[in-house]
């Protein structure tokens, strides 16, 4: 079952368009990523997703129902321009959005209690957030995302501001409730991080969905890459490209070889092996999330352009 | 419903813990305790003291006739009314006090003293005063006879007299009452006359009265001697002095006529007040609340789970609270001061009560504060949606603080002239100065057609506005970047925005 549908969604502001014909599936379940360049049409996807605004046409399904507050009890959100109350203490912050979703005061407190000892706040209970350093205060506001234990949970571009050792606190966090059962989806347009968290991702370049599936599917869409050592050329192989001369040693040439749509690494090796193509060395060259990202998307910027 | 009053109770909770609300709200009752407590301790002290020397041995005892005299007659006068004031009269019918207002001869002062006075007059009718009425204060002559202070030379003429008394002049003297400043010094020479006048010394703020008495006692008794020398009768002089212009001076009673107007007014012209100072409290409380969530970035974490229009009244309700307690510790203050000073509430509370001696003009003033701090809190919610900071809310904030309040101010002092002048009359026809108006015109009795009219009309406006600045407002919380023109402020208010 899909926790959330996007189904032909447009969005126009004026005569510009942030979202345009955007259709994608988010599996119960897991990490999702939903990736693209900044002005993707992200932020707009996940507001539209959570009714703070309405698309101009297209239909979206959250948690098998239309987007509204009624459904708020479920999801926890982090936006990616946060704020706190500054005047409010890290208890009644966070206890304030679990009301909010409409948990009882005392389910709430508990809940709160429970996830600032969690985040290491303990002894802030009862500081107002102005006191807090900019780290803890993120920390208060993912509590706040999540004290209603979300069964989706959904992050706008949720490591931007955080430094090195946060970004793996909130990592470890996302990991977590995704194996305790609930659906993660996070945006962001770091792709490292994406590449380490995520199962499926959606990629979004100016409005338009470019890429759906997972990150298997996304990597099979760059053409093969690798690297070898041999004596003789390997551009005349079957499935190869091209062939990059990279340096020489000891009478061994280095070789960056690109492989044809459909073509594997292990093909070029076994036709090398039935042809008797001499190797010193093979490595295949695993595409990065971010190669992928350049070159979906690289190539509709430069379109743009 | 229950976000709205999550919301509500969050803003009540987050501006009550702040030392702006604090001080909010109690200013106005330690003011009224401040001032109650300085008027009770710290009253200025009006009575100064004279001393006087009479070498030719014939004024001294006329002048002191005279100032008890003129003491008692006004005390007298102002008795009277308090008498008229409360229907007194059977008390004693046939007492001067019990004529209503007029001239009081010296013959009937005299006679008045000679009854024991204001004291034993103030006394007498005490007992039968109704229990709304204060008791009437006695007011003590504001100057006090002290004795010569030993060491002055009285005998060596008035320059020693001066030379001795120079240093009292400076300072406070010994009197029967207690010490008081010496204002007035005089000294009548045993043959006063063109060269060797009557010679007074002050101390730079002299008694006035005291300083006429004396001289018109002094010039009364000199042409008395100079009649009698002529051939006069001394009887004769006295009937010809005493004469006075058969004259009354007749003005409505306390609490009536004129100042009936104006005490009329005077709890409505309040309403009005603590409207205008409420609706612009909350209103600056509710702006600062709305920047800050929108400065602050946590709109959108709050939208995610509440409605912006459940949001709009979570805020309207949550300050409108605010509003009402500090309205309540006002008007808490205010009535028990008004209490503590005996005769304020039957002076000015029950008359300014009087035209409203319906319950559905009671109904009429709530719906109209009602109305009043829903116009205008919803204009400021409006322009803290449309600002990013506090000085992008000042812009539009001063126009609007001027559009409101100057006509309002001109109204109220427009009311307290004339309750159903032209100007109030029209601003209650105009929606956004309805509730001030007709508020402030319900102590002069308007009419059930005139206030259903308003009423009304009143409704239909806050329901639009509502809609329309709902509008604005809520699609204005996520907006970045700078505000609107004018063309995009309607669009948003007809709907007509992208968001």
């Amino acid at each position: 079952m899909a926790i959330l549908k996007l189904d032909h969604v447009v969005k126009r502001f004026g005569d510009f368009t942030a979202v345009n014909d955007l259709s994608f599936d988010v599996p119960e379940g897991g990490i999702f990523g939903f990736l693209g360049g900044n002005g993707a049409g992200k932020t707009t996807s996940l507001r539209m997703a959570l009714d703070i605004i309405r698309p101009t046409s297209g239909a979206i399904e959250i948690l098998g129902r239309k987007p509204g507050r009624e459904n708020a009890a479920e999801i926890g959100f982090l936006p990616e321009e946060r704020g706190l109350y500054r005047r409010m203490s890290v208890l009644d912050t966070i206890v304030y959005f679990g009301r909010l979703k409409g948990m009882e005061q005392a389910e709430a407190k508990k809940s709160a209690e429970r996830l600032i000892e969690r985040f290491g706040l303990g002894e802030w209970t009862k500081s107002m957030i102005e006191k807090l350093s900019k780290g803890m205060s993120q920390k208060v506001q993912v509590a706040s995302a999540m004290v209603n234990a979300p069964r989706l949970l959904i992050l706008d571009e949720p490591f931007s501001g955080l430094d090195p050792v946060n970004q793996q606190v909130l990592e470890d966090i996302v990991v977590e409730m995704a194996k305790a059962g609930s659906t993660v989806i996070f945006s962001t347009h770091i792709m490292q991080q994406a590449e380490r968290l995520t199962n499926r991702i959606v990629l979004l370049s100016r409005g338009r969905k470019v890429f759906e599936g997972t990150q298997d599917e996304a990597r099979a869409t760059l053409p093969g890459r690798l690297r070898l050592e041999s004596q003789a050329d390997p551009a005349g192989l079957p499935g190869v490209s091209s062939a990059t001369r990279a340096g020489a040693a000891d009478g061994w040439t280095t070789w960056e070889v690109a492989l044809k749509a459909g073509s594997t690494p292990g093909d070029l090796l076994q036709a090398c092996t039935s042809q008797g193509f001499a190797l010193r060395n093979f490595e295949s060259q695993r595409p990065s999330l971010h190669d992928v990202f350049i070159h979906l998307v690289g190539g509709e910027q430069e379109t743009a352009k | 419903m229950r976000n709205i009053l999550l919301v509500a109770a969050r803003e009540y909770k987050y501006i009550a813990s702040t030392r702006g609300f604090w001080v909010m709200l109690l200013v106005l009752p330690v003011v009224i305790g401040i001032s109650q407590v300085a008027g009770r301790f710290f009253r200025p002290t009006l009575e100064s003291a004279y001393v006087i020397v009479d070498a030719s041995g014939q004024y001294e005892q006329a002048i002191e006739k005279r100032l008890e005299i003129n003491y008692q007659r006004v005390e007298l006068s102002a008795f009277s009314g308090y008498v008229q004031r409360w229907g007194l009269e059977d008390v004693k019918p046939d007492a001067v006090w019990a004529k209503g207002d007029r001239w009081f001869s010296d013959d009937q002062v005299a006679k008045f003293i000679a009854d024991g006075g204001i004291e034993a007059a103030a006394e007498l009718v005490k007992p039968h005063a109704p229990p709304e009425a204060p008791a009437y204060a006695v007011d003590k002559p504001n100057y006090v006879r002290a004795a010569i202070p030993p060491g002055v030379e009285t005998s060596a003429g008035p320059d020693r007299f001066a030379e001795g008394l120079a240093p009292f002049l400076l300072d406070q003297i010994e009197t029967t009452q207690g010490k008081r400043p010496l204002s007035l010094a005089i000294y009548i020479p045993a043959d006063m006359g063109p060269a060797s006048p009557v010679r007074m010394w002050t101390n730079g703020a002299p008694n006035t009265t005291l300083v006429d008495n004396v001289r018109n006692e002094i010039t009364r008794v000199m042409r008395g001697k100079a009649l009698e020398a002529s051939g006069l009768a001394p009887e004769q002089f006295t009937a010809i002095a005493d004469m006075s212009a058969p004259l009354t001076l007749s003005a409505p009673p306390q609490g009536a006529g004129r100042e009936q107007v104006v005490i009329r007014s005077v709890l409505p012209l309040a309403m009005v007040y603590l409207l205008l100072v409420t609706v612009m409290t909350t209103g600056s409380m509710m702006l600062q609340s709305v920047i800050e969530e929108r400065s602050n970035k946590l709109l959108e974490s709050i939208l995610a789970a509440v409605h912006p229009a459940d949001l709009m009244y979570g805020k309207l309700i949550g300050l409108g609270a605010i509003g009402l307690t500090i309205l309540g510790v006002w008007v808490g203050a205010a009535v028990g001061a008004a209490v503590s000073v005996q005769g304020v509430v039957a002076d000015i509370v029950k008359p300014s009560l009087a035209a409203i001696d319906q319950p559905w003009m009671y109904a009429a003033m709530l719906f109209y504060f009602v109305a009043g701090y829903l116009i205008i809190s919803m204009l400021y919610l409006a322009i803290g949606a449309l600002s990013n900071s506090l000085q992008d809310a000042q812009s539009y904030l001063m126009p609007v603080i001027m559009i409101i309040t100057l006509p309002v101010v001109f109204m109220m002092v427009s009311v307290a002239q004339q309750p159903n002048g032209i100007f109030p009359v029209i601003l209650s026809w105009i929606p956004l100065y309805t509730p001030f108006a007709m508020l402030a015109r319900m102590g002069a009795g308007v009419s059930l057609l005139e206030v259903a009219g308003t009423g009304a009309m009143l409704a239909a406006f806050v329901v639009i506005e509502m809609i329309l600045l709902g509008r604005l407002f809520q699609a204005s919380l996520l907006r970045t970047g700078q505000p609107p023109k004018l063309s995009g402020f309607v669009a948003m208010m007809f709907g007509k925005t992208t968001t």
